[in-house]
């Protein structure tokens, strides 16, 4: 097996506030191989944004990274001094956001915004960083790039924006891109066009991509693995048709069963009762014990982390070797 | 009520004796969108008009589901703004249990009102925040003149939080001590106060979790089948149209574009537009595969194409299609008709 692109190893990110310190985001460990596509899933407040905030060094105070390390190319970025990841951002990871607008400044063109990237990490002049900017452009599909590049953000439809942001985000070639639900703002037919745009564009370079969404229809399509998060963990990792079609821990069981499909005829949806619980009261033991349907008394008490299930690893005590074989 | 409760003929492939609830007919709303009055003199431009929904009609029966389904834009809010009275129509008529819905805001119209309620997108937006849920539930009940004294209003919003599987505790709470999933419920709670007949549904989910989204669909699948009540369902998400849906209109542009049940929009679609949306949905099933993307995307509402305003996007655009607007022609097929706008279907190329 090849090194990991990215290690994440134990990472804890806390919001300190007056009432005491909230955990976001729990003993989260992770690895991205180069060239792979893994999925990060899971619903509001899961401490998925987080997750990939921190990977790029993003986070915003009072949030920190209370414990863990991340790893990339086998070189700790966690504890950087701001200039030193400063250099990274862009150069070695690019980001892409959700809204394709709050994150292209208005006051300049999209051609000024692709430059400054462009001659800020790659050693180029001027003008062959304009030609360099012309080329993305092209490559993302953007008709008439020529033209296009000295119009500002306004000009551009939400479909195309989103093409600029990708444009910028591979402008220095990095070996890893976060998009953090890069086609929730987008209608779905320009969603399909965003989706497998960026697929060609990552095969075609080889980067590695963590993409973190809500949409398991997005996962399925693009990614390789697939991590769900709940309550500030990862409940369940595993290989993306594995975990879709033959989810081992309950929560996953539910999320799939709650998705609405066109392909079956079902009168009711699977449902799980209750709400992802607020940060300030996360359960004991499993946090999502009060809501899962094959609770027993040790999820009450103990806190399971990822083990083998199936071809996945899930954190759930129906997994544990002494309780299968009590099941048996 | 028995006077309001006018049978009606039912048309086309309208199975008989269901009663037809909602009429509408060539329903359009302008907007005028022009810069102001001396901007305009000194750019020497003209008024600019918006048609967000231009020629719109289509029936609902009692007890069944109509999906209006479509991308940002397309105008599917506008006609549930249109149908519930918070817009006037520009032109074009809506019939309410046969009456015409201008009649509403008369004190004639009052008992239709009650008939009809909205539920809204956001319930963040919709509920206000300082007010408790017993007083939010029971504005429409006091509105109405529905309710004589305290007694009634506190056994009728028991009643109704019941119904959205919430307990009377909740009563005294306000809306901001419930997560998005609850407060939803609690806007469906306070439209089903007055014991309306028709629900308009304006993207209730698409704030919602997934597992959340699911609570409220059964739950919405459940109040449907108690009470017998009848849904316009807007949505841009089709994986949640096809659950919830009998029938399924396609907008395009302010058009229906395809009218027909459910099995047939997603089993054998026939417009162009409404085959390509469903190419390009990311489905659980599809893993791997690669999917058609879409070429082009949805033109400036204010200067919207000739013709057929889909052909700059359509494979099987010919003159024809540049040129004249194809209006919404029943078709017959093997497994049922279908109505659909468009000069391919109705000339056979596809």
């Amino acid at each position: 097996m090849t090194d990991p692109l990215l290690e994440v190893r134990n990472l804890r990110i806390e919001f300190p506030t007056r009432r005491g310190t909230l955990v976001a985001v729990d003993d989260v460990s992770l690895t991205i191989a180069p060239g792979e596509v893994l999925g990060v899933v899971g619903e509001s407040g899961a401490g998925k944004s987080l997750t990939g905030a921190a990977i790029i060094g993003l986070l915003e105070p009072p949030g920190r990274i209370a414990a863990g390390e991340i790893k990339l190319a086998g070189l700790r970025i966690d504890n950087l001094p701001y200039d030193d990841m400063r250099k990274i951002r862009g150069r070695e990871i690019g980001a892409i956001f959700q809204d394709p607008l709050t994150s292209l400044n208005p006051l300049y063109t999209v051609g000024q915004q692709l430059v400054e990237t462009v001659t800020t990490h790659l050693n180029m002049s001027a003008s062959a960083a304009r030609q360099r900017a012309v080329e993305l452009l092209e490559a993302t599909g953007i008709p008439a790039a020529e033209r296009r590049i000295d119009h500002y953000p306004h000009q551009f439809s939400g479909g195309m924006r989103q093409r600029v942001v990708i444009a910028l985000a591979l402008a220095a070639q990095p070996k890893l891109v976060i998009a953090d639900e890069p086609t929730t703002a987008l209608d779905v037919s320009i969603q399909a066009q965003i989706i497998s745009l960026l697929k060609k564009l990552c095969r075609d370079h080889g980067t590695a991509v963590m993409l973190v969404t809500h949409d398991m229809g997005v996962i399925a399509e693009t990614a390789d693995r697939v991590a769900v998060m709940y309550a500030g963990r990862i409940v369940e990792i595993g290989p993306v048709a594995d975990v879709i079609h033959r989810p081992q821990h309950p929560y996953t069981v539910g999320l799939m069963g709650s998705i609405p499909s066109m392909a079956t005829d079902v009168e009711r949806l699977t449902q799980i009762d209750g709400a992802m619980p607020r940060l300030t009261a996360i359960p004991s033991g499993c946090a999502f014990h009060p809501r899962c349907t094959r609770v027993f008394e040790r999820c009450t008490r103990e806190r399971p982390d990822l083990m083998p299930a199936g071809t996945s690893r899930a954190a759930c005590w129906l997994h544990e070797a002494s309780h299968l074989v009590r099941a048996a | 009520m028995a006077a309001i409760l006018r049978e009606e003929k039912s048309k086309g492939d309208v199975a008989a004796g269901s009663e037809t609830i909602v009429n509408a007919e060539g329903l359009a709303k302008y907007f005028d969108v022009s810069a102001p009055w001396l901007n305009r003199v000194l750019e020497r431009s003209g008024r600019q008009v918006l048609h967000a929904v231009d020629g719109v009609g289509f029936t609902i029966r009692r007890g069944e589901t109509l999906s209006l389904v479509g991308e940002s834009g397309c105008g599917k809010s506008t006609v549930a703004r249109l149908l519930v009275g918070l817009y006037t129509p520009t032109r074009g008529r809506v019939e309410f249990f046969g009456r015409d819905l201008a009649e509403m805001n008369t004190a004639a119209g009052r008992p239709l009102r009650q008939k009809l309620q909205m539920i809204f997108q956001d319930p963040y937006a919709s509920l206000n925040p300082r007010w408790r849920v017993e007083d939010i539930i029971a504005e429409p009940l006091i509105a109405h003149g529905l309710v004589r004294d305290k007694a009634q209003i506190t056994a009728r919003v028991d009643e109704v939080l019941h119904q959205v599987k919430l307990g009377p505790a909740d009563k005294v709470k306000y809306p901001h001590q419930f997560s998005g999933g609850q407060r939803q419920r609690l806007s469906i709670a306070r439209a089903l106060a007055t014991k309306p007949e028709f629900l308009v549904c304006d993207e209730p989910t698409s704030a919602l979790d997934v597992s959340v989204q699911a609570q409220v669909l059964n739950l919405m699948k459940d109040l449907q089948r108690e009470l017998g009540l009848t849904y316009l369902f807007i949505s841009h998400n089709l994986a949640v149209v096809h659950h919830i849906s009998d029938r399924v209109g396609v907008m395009y542009l302010g058009k229906i574009v395809e009218l027909a049940s459910r099995q047939q929009i997603f089993r054998a679609p026939r417009h162009p537009y409404t085959r390509m949306l469903l190419d390009a949905i990311p489905d659980l099933e599809m893993t791997g595969r690669a999917r058609t993307p879409v070429a082009g995307e949805v033109p400036n509402p204010l200067n919207p194409p000739p013709g057929c305003t889909f052909h700059p996007r359509c494979p099987h655009a010919n003159a024809r299609c540049r040129s004249e607007v194809p209006a919404l022609r029943v078709v017959h097929h093997a497994e049922g008709s279908t109505e659909v706008a468009c000069h391919a279907v109705e000339e056979g190329r596809i």
